[in-house]
């Protein structure tokens, strides 16, 4: 398997995330999106660091990781927070902004 | 037949692992009721030897009942997803010198990865029962693994660093001349906390508020029976019994022990029973905790601790230079 | 085929069935428990690309981590207010053609590029390779990490808190 079946499988894998992110109504949906887009990410980091025989990309996954999971906790915090102040978790009952 | 082969050693691991799984119920049992002055099973075969088997046979026979208002697909798979990481985390077990199924150079880290996946299965047969006292045990056991995951982690990687390697023979040869459980403070220190948190890690009692008997009827299990009850139960003790082989191997040198060195498995398989029978006595010893009880000694006793030894360990291999006894 | 190339397209399908049955199912839980079955298939990969420590740190994090987070946010936000917990989604239509055009942007920009096909020989136990880079070249990196983690615990403590 060459390195352009890893790139295909992640771009395929970030788009569908980006299709979720898009679609979705629930904010908790939203975020499941944006995990999926990230994990593409750390496919395309991992392979272009076997690779490429340098493991500075493993290392930066490894980053990602970590930072994806703040991410999350936070980003789910906000939704729990949001809920306790609206009593709803979907995005377009979210328009306090809107004119 | 040249495929075969790799199948070999799995297979055999996985139906003694079965075996030593069914048997640890008995011991558990047998116990238990010596420590409430009692007999326990003795009506089946001689001293009660062949009851694990007719409980086996019993719930295979027993009906299957599924209640209407259950998420069907996520109730059905739920005790497959909670079993498969529970027999995985065997698969790194190093059970004699070269004998086990996969020596990984990430043995101890496969473990705790693969052990954390439980609670997916867990929750899956908490939240498909649809039932207010499965989805709240299933709520506390989250509330507790995660508190307790970090401890567990961090005591189990005292030993890795005492030794200098994830892998799990490497951490067991380099106990052949002190086991780590007699490595002055540190190693008594860490085994403690690590006992503590396989019981909390377990759910067991005093940590076993999830399934609460006499508040939750039987937690996440609760609307399960039959063959699917009986593969709950199964991965519950394979885990129990999993963790009990991680603990010998850390802590109490693995397959170290007098004798020729092909009674390795057994002083192996003694000393995991050991710590099974530590953590069972713990259970049958202690009563049941509250929740917030059970998050203070996690979050304010146990994490700093593990945190501090963790520091303590790595001073002490810096200086003496290098890692290993 | 050799196991490796098996190996591969059993885990695409995996992850790819897996990705879309998350952004598609209706029952908010079950979208949860796909995304399990992609970080898992996405670990699966990493094996392949022989990150092995990369793969646990995913079931670790990911699996462990992430999941129990979502579920719990889910419990708390629809399960206890008694709502039938479904989802809809909206403009499928306009979402599909973005990201079919995303894809095909990012697949033309692959095209014709020179991509290696074969993987160079890794210099001993990788797993190491990354300790040692992480606590040497990046141990700045590291510690900036550490900090942004503690103020992302502490952000969702302030967050989530009960209100006094």
């Amino acid at each position: 398997m060459g390195l352009q079946a890893y790139l295909t499988l992640a771009a395929v894998v970030f788009c569908i995330g980006l299709f979720g992110v898009m679609t979705r109504r629930n904010t908790i949906g939203i975020l499941l999106g944006i995990e999926l887009m990230l994990n593409s990410v750390n496919i395309n980091l991992v392979a272009f660091a076997r690779y490429s025989g340098d493991v500075t990309g493993m290392v930066f996954t490894l980053f990602t990781i970590c930072i994806t999971v703040a991410e999350a906790a936070v980003g789910l915090a906000l939704v729990i927070l949001l809920f306790r102040v609206r009593r709803t978790v979907t995005a377009d009952h979210l328009d306090l902004l809107k004119g | 037949m040249e495929w075969l082969t790799p199948l070999v050693a799995p297979f055999i691991v996985l139906n003694a692992i079965i075996g030593i799984v069914t048997y640890v119920t008995l011991l558990e049992r047998k116990f238990a009721a010596r420590m409430q002055s009692r007999v326990g099973p003795y009506r089946v075969g001689p001293h009660g030897l062949l009851q694990p088997i007719a409980d086996a046979i019993k719930l295979m026979m027993k009906e299957d009942v599924v209640p209407t208002a259950v998420d069907r697909p996520v109730y059905n798979l739920a005790p497959i997803v909670f079993l498969v990481p529970c027999m995985l985390i065997f698969a790194t077990i190093p059970f004699a010198p070269g004998l086990g199924v996969a020596d990984l150079n990430i043995g101890i880290l496969f473990f705790l990865a693969v052990s954390a996946m439980e609670i997916v299965g867990l929750f899956m047969a908490g939240w498909g029962s649809n039932n207010k006292y499965a989805l709240l045990s299933a709520m506390r056991a989250v509330n507790q693994v995660i508190s307790y995951d970090l401890p567990f982690i961090f005591s189990a990687l005292v030993p890795v660093l005492l030794a200098g390697s994830l892998r799990l023979s490497d951490i067991a040869a380099a106990q052949a001349g002190l086991w780590f459980v007699f490595y002055p403070v540190v190693g008594q220190l860490a085994f403690i906390a690590f006992i503590v948190s396989t019981v909390a890690a377990e759910n067991r009692a005093p940590f076993d508020i999830l399934e609460a008997e006499s508040e939750l009827v039987a937690g996440f299990r609760v609307e399960y029976s039959g063959m699917k009850f009986a593969i709950i139960q199964l991965a519950e003790y394979a885990h129990v019994v999993g963790a009990s082989f991680l603990g010998a191997l850390l802590f109490l040198g693995a397959w170290a022990g007098p004798g020729p060195e092909w009674l390795g498995p057994g002083w192996f398989l003694l000393k995991a029973m050991f710590v099974f029978l530590l953590v069972t006595w713990v259970r049958w010893s202690f009563v049941r905790i509250r929740v917030d009880q059970i998050l203070a000694l996690s979050w304010k006793v146990l994490l700093p601790a593990t945190l501090v030894l963790l520091i303590a360990a790595a001073i002490v291999v810096v200086w003496r230079g290098t890692p290993g006894v | 085929m050799s196991a490796d190339v098996l190996a591969f397209w059993f885990l695409a399908i995996v992850l790819v069935g897996s990705a879309l049955a998350v952004v598609l199912t209706k029952n908010l839980f079950h979208a949860v428990l796909w995304l399990a079955l992609a970080l898992t298939g996405t670990a699966g990969v990493f094996l392949l690309l022989d990150a092995e420590f990369l793969a646990a740190v995913q079931l670790l994090l990911y699996a462990g981590g992430i999941v129990t987070i979502v579920v719990f946010a889910i419990v708390v936000t629809e399960r206890l207010v008694g709502e039938r917990l479904s989802q809809t989604s909206r403009r499928i239509g306009g979402g599909a053609v973005v990201a079919g055009g995303v894809l095909a942007l990012l697949l033309n920009a692959m095209r014709g590029q020179p991509f290696p096909a074969a993987r160079p020989e890794m210099a001993g136990d990788l797993t190491r390779l990354i300790g040692e880079t992480v606590l040497t070249r990046f141990v700045l990196p590291f510690e900036l990490l550490a900090v942004l983690m503690l103020a992302a615990l502490m952000g969702a403590i302030y967050f989530a808190r009960p209100d006094e």
